[in-house]
């Protein structure tokens, strides 16, 4: 016992050269792009010289300036936050559903949950445009919504399935229907706030994809209903150095928005949270 | 008229009958058992008389009103769970309150109410802890007292004190004995531990197959038991298969035994005599006496059980177990000769086929 930890601990100590090596390969990978676009974001000009020549806020100051920032900004959070409300209100109580009174379909639920990954989102939004181009549908947020709800639903599901299994959904569903609770009293008393963290995990996921979701906006509302994403992917057309500082605003909404969801997680949870995870 | 009436119950699950032909009268404020190894149907009809499965066929009826087809929640039966099933983000005193909560029950009383139940497992002071601060046995008396709050009509537990330790079960299993004497509580209660069963009940339903083997109370299950299945399954017993002789003896194999009751069996036909291990007397010299049954053998093993100690003997190739008081009896030592006496009271008599 003593042995294995001393060697556990010398291997935390000095890892080796290759490992050292891919650690780092794999920051340079996931950061160099981020810190590229804030330095871009302020950099006067950067195109002769390793680092910026020279270093301002002026970009910041003209996104403001957009005529659409403001109202593309809201188009993006109206569409996350519908997208996480969607997403809450049909996935958990299916698969909840499913877990407990349907463990035969869960197979087929996983496999559904899946196929998202397999439809490109070109297919996907041209498909729905030309089913419903002629219907009121067509042309509306409602029909966008649905898109990025499908585009989104693995990454809810999965948290929520995980955490159905990881308590007992049935046995505390039958231990609060012996106690005269509905099954919705269950869900709502018993189940969601034990697989809360489940839940929140999923907000986060849903809302950093579809706050960032190009495709599908573009081919089946496109001007009619601009988000942050294609206002930036606008912008990199007339001015990188914009389009950069709006890249930096994006980033730093969704952060925002993550701890936010967290914060209200943790308040709402509180002790009950650190319950489940030591169950 | 019983309090809980279970009649021609039957279940099936996937064309694999889980409960066949099931009747059963529960007097209102007794203890009753269901004992048999897993598979045998007893957490299928304790979940049907809950209403988590619904029977195939047959009729459930609780203060003479059929509730085969109530939902779970409007049963009014209370249930304990193995996994204990707290809910892991309430504590200990949500816990209890939730059922009152669910009944609308006026915060005065359900305090007093609260307050009580946690008295009654001696658990008051965890009133302020989650379920995962508690050890196995506390959160067992947690879900006791979570069921018992709301005074259900009838307390269902599913095997309570099988995830717990040896200790812990014997004292938990007593205090659930004093707890529903206490209350007159009408209890059905699952276990496939013999000793926990024979323990606690008024009495004990022993099943197999999906089918009851026999009813009757600890006491009529151990000594008197109706089939093979229970007279084995129940205790330890001794079997000798063998031909009936005449109307005091049978035969196994050169050894004739002297019995009782034969009356309904006819000559040749084919018997197992059962012995219980404890009726089983030995010695380590050829015994002078007559008018008992005496069968030499070889020890082959001895294995110790506390009060008492078990051998085993080879007699002619058949394996006979007997139990002995080492403080009463001469020592013994492996692979000695000793001889085993047994009156015909002591022998049971079967038909081949139970």
């Amino acid at each position: 016992m003593g042995k294995t930890q001393i060697v556990k601990k010398k291997e935390k100590v000095r890892p080796g050269a290759w490992q050292i090596i891919l650690i780092a390969g794999f920051l340079f990978y996931m950061f160099i792009p981020i810190i590229s676009t804030y330095l871009f974001s302020v950099a006067t000009r950067w195109d002769r010289t390793i680092l910026p020549e020279g270093y301002t806020l002026e970009f910041y100051g003209k996104t403001f300036e957009a005529s659409y920032f403001l109202s593309s900004l809201r188009n993006s959070i109206i569409l996350s936050v519908s997208t996480i409300f969607v997403s809450l209100v049909l996935i958990v109580p299916t698969t909840y559903w499913v877990h407990v009174r349907l463990p035969q379909a869960k197979p087929i639920l996983d496999m559904l949950m899946i196929l998202p990954f397999g439809i490109p989102t070109v297919v996907l939004a041209l498909a729905l445009v030309q089913v419903y181009n002629p219907t009121p549908l067509g042309h509306s947020p409602v029909l966008l919504i649905g898109a990025v709800f499908i585009y989104s639903m693995p990454f809810m599901y999965r948290p929520i399935s995980n955490a159905l299994n990881a308590i007992d959904a049935q046995t505390l569903t039958e231990a609060g229907q012996s106690l005269g609770a509905t099954t919705g009293q269950v869900l709502l008393k018993v189940i969601i706030p034990n697989i809360f963290a489940g839940i929140i995990s999923g907000s986060l996921l849903v809302f950093a994809t579809v706050f960032a979701e190009f495709t599908l906006t573009k081919l089946i509302l496109g001007a009619r209903f601009k988000t942050f994403p294609l206002l930036l992917v606008e912008y990199t057309r007339i001015n990188g150095n914009i389009a950069a500082a709006f890249s930096v605003i994006s980033f730093t909404i969704a952060w925002l928005v993550s701890i936010l969801i967290l914060w209200v997680g943790k308040k709402s949870q509180g002790a009950s949270a650190e319950a489940v995870r030591s169950h | 008229m019983s309090y809980l009436e279970l009649r021609n119950v039957f279940k099936t699950f996937a064309n694999v009958t889980a409960v066949r032909d099931f009747t059963l009268d529960i007097d209102k404020g007794t203890l009753v058992s269901f004992l048999g190894p897993s598979g045998c149907g007893k957490t299928t009809t304790l979940r049907m008389i809950a209403g988590f499965e619904t029977p195939d066929g047959g009729t459930i009826e609780l203060d003479s009103e059929d509730i085969t087809q109530v939902v779970p929640n409007k049963r009014d039966i209370g249930m304990v769970f193995q996994a204990y099933a707290l809910f892991p983000n309430m504590t200990v005193r949500q816990n209890v309150a939730f059922g009152l909560k669910m009944k609308n029950t006026p915060k005065d009383q359900m305090d007093k109410r609260i307050d009580e139940v946690l008295e009654m497992v001696r658990l008051s002071e965890t009133a302020k802890r989650y379920p995962h601060q508690l050890s196995g046995g506390q959160q067992q008396r947690i879900a006791l007292a979570r069921a018992l709050a709301v005074q259900p009509r009838v307390l269902l537990l599913d095997e309570p004190l099988s995830a717990l330790d040896a200790e812990v079960r014997v004292v938990l299993r007593g205090e659930i004995r004093r707890i529903q004497s206490e209350l007159a509580i009408t209890t059905v209660y699952v276990t496939h531990d013999q000793e926990e069963a024979l323990s606690i009940s008024d009495k004990v339903v022993v099943m197999e197959g999906g089918v009851i083997q026999q009813v009757g109370t600890p006491e009529e299950i151990y000594r008197a038991p109706q089939t093979r299945f229970v007279a084995t399954f129940i205790g330890t017993a001794n079997q000798f298969f063998g031909k009936v002789q005449d109307k005091q003896h049978v035969l196994v194999d050169e050894l004739s035994l002297e019995v009782e009751n034969l009356e309904g069996c006819a000559a040749g036909q084919q018997v197992v005599v059962l012995v219980r291990p404890e009726y089983i007397q030995v010695t380590t010299q050829k015994p002078e006496r007559s008018g008992c049954n005496i069968v030499s053998g070889v020890v082959e093993t001895i294995t110790f059980h506390g009060a008492v100690t078990r051998l085993g003997v080879n007699a002619n190739n058949q394996r006979i177990v007997a139990d002995i008081n080492v403080s009463e009896t001469e020592p013994i030592g492996l692979n000695q000769k000793v001889w085993l006496l047994f009156g015909s009271n002591a022998c049971k008599v079967m038909a081949v086929d139970k």
